[in-house]
């Protein structure tokens, strides 16, 4: 069985004075309401020019025929250097809810409950290059032509 | 001006090859990159024992369309059990379009959110009581209204 741990440490020395933050969490990364790990990724650097939405990942049709809605996972970074003011709109389906910016990263459950829940992204400012992996364990290839 | 730092480790033997990521960020504003956040809405916990929707990041305290951030943790220990995370205006739950994922016991998510529409969340046991830990990085946070 693969073992997937996702680790998060957020600190901060003076944002709440008196009181220095630090938040440090671990995760084993399971399938769905069991403790057995997942067993599929799917990984990848894009430079993606901006003003176009892009899906990111799969469709839940993309995914074994009932058990799309279930537990994946997306690591998502910004690594575009050229200039801090790029950033990335990200979304489900049609609606953006942050910007990830240049250098910054994200990490989300996905539970990717029909087509219409895609992940989206639109890069802003300029050509943002991007790295991410979906962990999750019930991707399927698509039937060739 | 705060820092705010935020790391990322991700390993896993899924492929021959080991897996392992790890990334830093600081968290800075949108109109200026060079210049960290410096707000929040603090550390918050609170307990379901139902599987009613609820708001725990109500957009109208912060500046929208802004640079913010949003821890959640699922401080369960049960992976049987999940909160519904949503970026919506009144509800989460399974079919709603804009729910993101399902967070369950243990887990915890990280994400950029623009300010412009509250996240809800819904237990989905009521029978199990869920803790959720959740905290939002303000990159601009409106006074409280009268």
């Amino acid at each position: 069985m693969a073992t997937t741990t996702a680790r998060v440490s957020i600190s901060s020395p003076d944002l709440m004075p008196g009181s220095a933050l630090s938040i440090t969490a671990n995760t084993a990364l399971t399938k769905a309401g069991v403790v057995t790990g997942l067993t599929q990724m799917e990984t990848g650097v894009r430079s993606i020019v901006t003003g176009t939405e892009y899906r990111l990942g799969p469709l839940a049709t993309e995914m074994a025929s009932d058990a799309h809605d279930i537990a994946s996972y997306l690591y998502l970074c910004n690594t575009t250097t050229e200039d801090t003011t790029y950033y990335i709109d990200w979304g489900i389906h049609e609606t953006m809810i942050g910007k990830l910016y240049a250098g910054d990263w994200m990490f989300i459950p996905w539970n990717a409950s029909d087509d219409a829940a895609e992940i989206e992204i639109e890069p802003q400012g300029g050509t943002n290059t991007i790295e991410y992996a979906f962990f999750n364990s019930d991707f399927i290839l698509t039937t060739a032509a | 001006m705060a820092t705010i730092n935020a790391s990322v480790t991700i390993n896993s033997d899924i492929s021959s090859y080991p897996t392992s990521i790890s990334k830093t960020m600081t968290m800075t504003k949108s109109a200026n990159p060079s210049v960290g956040l410096d707000e929040t809405t603090g550390l918050r916990t609170k307990k379901f024992t139902t599987t009613t929707a609820a708001v725990i990041v109500e957009h109208d305290e912060l500046t929208d369309d802004k640079a913010h951030k949003v821890y959640i943790r699922n401080a369960s220990t049960q992976r049987a059990n999940f909160f519904y995370v949503a970026y919506n205006a009144s509800a989460a739950a399974a079919g709603t379009a804009e729910t993101i994922g399902k967070l369950y016991g243990g887990d915890w998510m990280l994400m950029p959110y623009d300010g412009n529409v509250n996240i809800t969340v819904a237990s989905s046991t009521a029978s199990e009581t869920q803790y959720l830990e959740y905290m939002v990085f303000a990159d601009g946070i409106v006074a409280a209204k009268g």
